[in-house]
């Protein structure tokens, strides 16, 4: 799995949509995906293909339906990315807030 | 679909604009919770905050900085150089109640660089605030 494949799969705002309602309600059926999405299955499918691939869903078949299931592993090389310049400026602000609360009103 | 390429953090102060300002415009004072600086409030001024060398990262310590916009006291730019990065950081100053709400925008990585630019494209809008914050939660129960 190269890091250019999670990224390319989170590149796009349905597929996005798609994780975010595995995260908020759990494994779903495809139709269920595709009920709310307003869209044809073939092409809601091949969304779902490339989050498959990308490690960031997993397929699980049962009877006649098709289940998938939010992976968020993949997600960590993002945060990992992210991280540093996000978190220095956090803290940076935190020790602001602090330098303040011990400074004198004018 | 827009691309901010841009990190956009905010922080509720209780403190007036006026003195969360002068925090952000005295040397001294910059120097306590952000780097080392000869930072001047004055528009055009070329300056750097120096801190830990990462050679590893091609970053020799010394971010070099200039002041683009000095709007007392709702708006604060720097041009922001160093290592790899060519940004701009704003600073935004809104009053909020008896205090001032401080919007950090850190903006201008590189869009030629694919995993900046795709980044920056995943973490815009509602999905970042919103989605993000429990993804990062999920992963952390995962560690």
């Amino acid at each position: 799995m190269s890091e250019g494949d999670v990224f390319a799969a989170l590149a796009n705002p349905t597929r996005r949509e798609v994780l975010r309602l595995l995260l908020e309600r759990g494994e779903q059926p495809v139709q269920q995906l595709a009920d709310h999405f307003d869209m044809r299955r073939p092409s809601l499918s091949e969304h779902l293909r490339v989050l498959k691939d990308a490690g960031l869903v997993t397929e699980q078949p049962v009877g006649r339906q098709r289940f998938y299931a939010l992976r968020p592993e993949p997600l960590r090389q993002v945060a990992d990315w992210l991280g540093p310049y996000e978190r220095f400026w956090r803290a940076r602000l935190a020790d602001l807030r602090e330098v303040l609360d011990g400074l004198p009103d004018e | 679909m827009s691309e901010p390429a841009a990190i956009a953090v905010d922080q509720f102060l209780a403190h007036p604009p006026a003195k969360v300002w002068r925090a952000l415009t005295d040397s001294d004072l910059l120097a306590r919770w952000l780097m080392p600086n000869d930072f001047r409030p004055v528009p055009g001024h070329r300056f750097t905050f120096r801190t830990t060398p990462r050679p590893g990262q091609g970053f020799d310590g010394v971010v070099h900085c200039e002041v683009l916009e000095l709007d007392e006291p709702r708006r604060l730019r720097w041009a922001w150089r160093g290592g790899q990065l060519d940004t701009v950081v704003t600073w935004t100053l809104v009053p909020e109640g008896r205090g001032t709400r401080l919007f950090l925008e850190h903006a201008g990585f590189d869009p030629e660089d694919p995993v900046q630019r795709r980044t920056f494209t995943l973490l815009d809008g509602g999905w970042r605030s919103h989605v993000w914050r429990r993804l990062e939660q999920a992963l952390t129960h995962l560690a």
